[in-house]
């Protein structure tokens, strides 16, 4: 994925409210306001720090991420309503919105994700497409394949404007949305 | 009734203002949500598949069921209002439940379910902010995204403080967390939860919601039985469809790129005990979709960009303007789904301005369809003796114009202009005066003009058509008219059998009137031989281009004639702006320094016949003018003919807006192109006490040749 794309992702992410932190020392050392983790320990101590003494919760990743956290206390997904970060991994982003793509089929993960205050995602910079039109042909085949599914393009923190039309953030959702963006495959 | 709710919401100062201020914000976010988009493409896309989609809408909803069915899910479909409350009830009872956690869906206010579960004893939580406000305040919403727009924060804090028991302080960040706390047990104890559906697709039998709070994901989540009621509009046939509304919907709703979650469903997900209902609302649709006057009507996203941009519904608001779906489209559909009882007052609230089209994100003619159902409503009394009998007769109707030169006499100021009618007609002057009608209307002063010329070579012949308004009420707008053309090199000539071009009729919903006054003017103005027919009010211009043809297009005589006349008839810009650079040149004098002007665009020339640069070009190279433009130029002045004359009060709020747009440019005139707009615009001008100048672009064109 070309860098243009990266860097329309991260705007229109932090333009929408969603934090994002670049692992490693690609694009983001290049932005100073970008806070950045490169090594697990780094990668634990931002996840503690985001937990502010809270308790953690995380769906099911990817086994070299897996194997990042392994230092961190996770509690089990049915304690989910209590726990202060979620961690989740998404498929996919979108450069245009700064949307992510997360698999929501297992109702634990979901409501972990819908519940916690806090949403930390990774997601791989080579999954980042231009426009939700890009995914498509993949959420077709997902659509039409044999097994029921559930997923969500999340788009910042959850919000509202009902009062006022005041914009305010985290009604229901999580007040705060991380993207942890991993550079390379 | 309506006049008392009406008054009630225009005296309601905190109403007016956040309606205010979403109309001005609103599209500014719009247009910056949509950079990049061709809008106009992808609202066609989504209007052609859609219409497709309802011709065929029983065998869609055949494929969507069978797909869901095939994921899992139980699909019922309900004719009724009755049926899909007492089928939800069912599911709601077979699982021993007695508690209903709800997010947004316009389908449930539709059948008022809330009403009918709780009277059966089962407790329904809405928890979608706006929805759990007004659930609160046992209202209704007064605006399909926005709810509870008309609720400040002072009454939200009194809600919530009663609701909880605890004092809450008028503070939207305190508010919010309150919510987010005070339902969250309702999230975790709800047995079934329920959604709408912003789209459901035949092919794979999935839906979509789009939503910003969360609420949505935690109902579908949270308790082991789901419930989508979902209009069965909603399903298009696949994800391809469904993206060209997800793309329009929240630009247009809110103008947002895309809301904070974005979730498809397709089946139960979960495994063991987890159950999706999808309960299918017809309540009139399948009827509607196959009746090919209003089918387009179901074409609607529900995006509610309608209403967004209505002057009127920033005047008074959802609760007046609209039953449960409000906003223009509300109008329309307010029939088919609750009956023509429940419709027919709020049908005549349309001031017809045409701007609920302009950003339809299906393409609907909104306007057109409200004017066509008012057809369908019953008439006031004596209505159709005015347009029946007394309009239709060309003789009858101008004779009582010139009464009323007469009648008018003792309630004429100095300047001739009126200001204060009788007791019974006085709403009618609070805020603008009146022009008087002339005593010698424009018909009879072209009687007195030397005969018309044999024709120059290569000279073209125009008819004037000059329109009631401007007829009687402003002669000397059309003796400029003849004159400026004629100083541009046409040949005018005026038929004296032209009558009213029926739109007041067709606008009353008295469609035969309307067709025969058609008729009448298609023989008056085809039996001269001429290059153009010429108008100077956007309405008779609108009304022979597209009305005359619509209204006709079955007749076997007229059809054909309908279109003959549509072709070679323009507005008065259209047929200067041939003429640019005029030859010789217009200016008799040495060049003089440019006038700087403020141009209103009429809503009929603009959305009507879609001309807004050939009036502006008219102004700056055949009137010598520069223009200084103000704010909203296109929005709608109030008039709309009779309306103002209905429903005084929310046109002259209307007005107050224009004015204040045009004040604030700082110049000394204002051009229209609009008999309509002048009367309105100079009223409210000179009863405020400006002494700005309102003139037909076809005056300040002759001024120029003088």
């Amino acid at each position: 994925m070309n860098e243009t794309t990266v860097e329309k992702f991260r705007v229109a992410a932090q333009m929408i409210g969603a934090e994002v932190h670049s692992c490693g020392s690609g694009l983001g050392a290049a932005n100073a306001a970008v806070r950045n983790f490169s090594t697990s320990n780094e990668l634990s101590s931002l996840l503690q720090e985001l937990a502010a003494g809270g308790s953690i919760c995380a769906s099911t990743l990817p086994g070299d991420l897996e194997a990042h956290l392994a230092g961190l206390v996770v509690s089990d997904r049915s304690t989910a309503a209590d726990a202060t970060l979620c961690i989740s991994f998404a498929g996919a982003g979108i450069a245009a919105t700064g949307s992510i793509l997360v698999q929501l089929t297992d109702p634990a993960e979901r409501a972990a994700t819908a519940l916690a205050t806090k949403h930390a995602v990774f997601l791989r910079s080579s999954s980042i497409v231009s426009t939700l039109r890009d995914l498509s042909a993949s959420l077709k085949a997902q659509l039409l394949g044999a097994d029921t599914t559930y997923f969500s393009i999340t788009t910042g923190p959850s919000r509202t404007a009902d009062i006022e039309r005041v914009l305010t953030i985290g009604v229901h959702g999580p007040k705060e949305l991380h993207i942890l963006l991993l550079e390379g495959e | 009734m309506a006049d008392k709710r009406i008054n009630t919401n225009i005296n309601n100062t905190f109403l007016r203002k956040a309606l205010k201020n979403f109309a001005t914000a609103y599209p500014i976010a719009r247009a910056k949500a949509f950079e990049g988009i061709d809008f106009a493409a992808l609202r066609h896309r989504i209007a052609v598949s859609k219409l497709a989609g309802l011709k065929r809408l029983p065998e869609l909803i055949a494929q969507f069921t069978a797909s869901a069915e095939k994921t899992g899910a139980i699909v019922h479909f309900c004719r009724t209002p009755e049926d899909a409350n007492r089928t939800i009830h069912g599911i709601i009872q077979s699982k021993n439940a007695d508690f209903l956690v709800k997010s947004k869906a316009m389908t449930s206010e539709e059948i008022e379910l809330n009403h009918y579960l709780e009277a059966r004893g089962i407790r329904c939580l809405e928890t979608d902010l706006g929805e759990w406000i007004i659930q609160l305040a046992g209202e209704r919403p007064s605006h399909m995204v926005m709810p509870a727009i008309h609720k400040n924060k002072e009454e939200v804090a009194e809600l919530f403080s009663k609701e909880t028991g605890s004092d809450c302080p008028a503070d939207i960040p305190f508010l919010v967390q309150k919510a987010r706390e005070t339902l969250r047990s309702g999230f975790l104890t709800g047995q079934v939860g329920m959604s709408g559906a912003n789209v459901a697709m035949a092919d794979s039998g999935a839906i979509a919601l789009i939503t910003n709070e969360g609420n949505a994901r935690l109902v579908t989540t949270l308790p082991q039985t789901h419930i989508a009621l979902i209009g069965v509009e909603k399903i298009v046939p696949s994800l391809d469809e469904a993206l060209d509304v997800i793309e329009v919907l929240p630009k247009n709703a809110t103008g947002q790129k895309l809301t904070s979650y974005l979730s498809f469903i397709k089946g139960p997900t979960g495994g063991d005990g987890r159950e999706l209902h999808i309960v299918l609302l017809d309540n009139g649709r399948t009827d509607l979709a196959a009746n090919p006057e209003f089918q387009t009507a179901l074409q609607c996203v529900k995006c509610g960009a309608c209403a967004n941009v209505c002057p009127i519904y920033e005047i008074v608001g959802g609760h007046v303007f609209g039953h449960i779906y409000v906003g223009g489209i509300g109008l329309v559909l307010t029939p088919f789904f609750h009956g023509f009882d429940k419709a027919e007052e709020i049908l005549k609230l349309c001031i017809g301005c045409r701007k609920c089209n302009e950003v339809c994100a299906a393409e609907i003619d909104i306007e057109g369809l409200i004017v066509d159902l008012r057809d369908k409503i019953r008439k006031p009394f004596g209505q159709k003796f005015m347009f029946g009998t007394m309009m239709k007769n060309r003789k009858l109707f101008h004779a009582a114009l010139r009464a009323a030169y007469l009648a008018q006499k003792p309630f004429q100021s100095a300047g001739g202009r009126i200001r204060h009618l009788p007791m019974v007609l006085n709403r009618e002057t609070a805020n603008r005066s009146l022009p008087p009608i002339a005593e010698t209307p424009f018909r009879d002063l072209m009687l007195k003009r030397p005969t018309t010329p044999t024709l120059a070579p290569k000279q073209e012949k125009v008819l004037f058509y000059s329109g009631c308004l401007a007829d009687f009420v402003y002669p000397e707008m059309c003796t400029d008219t003849v004159e400026s053309l004629e100083g541009l090199g046409y040949s005018v000539a005026f038929p004296q059998e032209q009558s009213c071009c029926g739109i007041p009729a067709r606008y009353s919903g008295e469609m035969d009137a309307a067709r025969e006054m058609a008729k009448l003017n298609i023989d008056v103005l085809l039996s001269e031989e001429a290059d153009f027919v010429v108008t100077i009010c956007p309405t008779c211009t609108m009304s022979i281009t597209h009305d005359f043809v619509k209204l006709l297009a079955d007749d076997p005589l007229y059809a054909e004639k309908a279109k003959r006349l549509a072709a070679k008839t323009l507005n008065y810009s259209e047929l200067a702006a041939r003429k640019i650079p005029p030859s010789p040149p217009l200016s008799k004098g040495g060049e003089t320094a440019k006038q700087v002007v403020t141009y209103h665009d009429a809503c009929h020339l603009k959305r009507g016949c879609g001309i807004h640069e050939e009036p502006r070009r008219v102004l700056r190279e055949l009137a010598n003018a520069e223009i200084k433009e103000m704010s909203d130029c296109d929005k709608c002045c109030g008039f709309g003919g009779s309306y103002s004359i209905k429903y005084p009060e929310i046109s002259q709020e209307v007005l107050k807006n224009k004015l204040s747009n045009i004040n604030e440019t700082g110049v000394g005139i204002l051009a229209v192109d609009c008999p309509g707009c002048k009367l309105q615009i100079e009223g409210g001008l000179e009863a405020s006490g400006s002494k700005m100048r309102v003139e037909h672009t076809a005056t300040l064109v002759r001024e120029r040749m003088r």
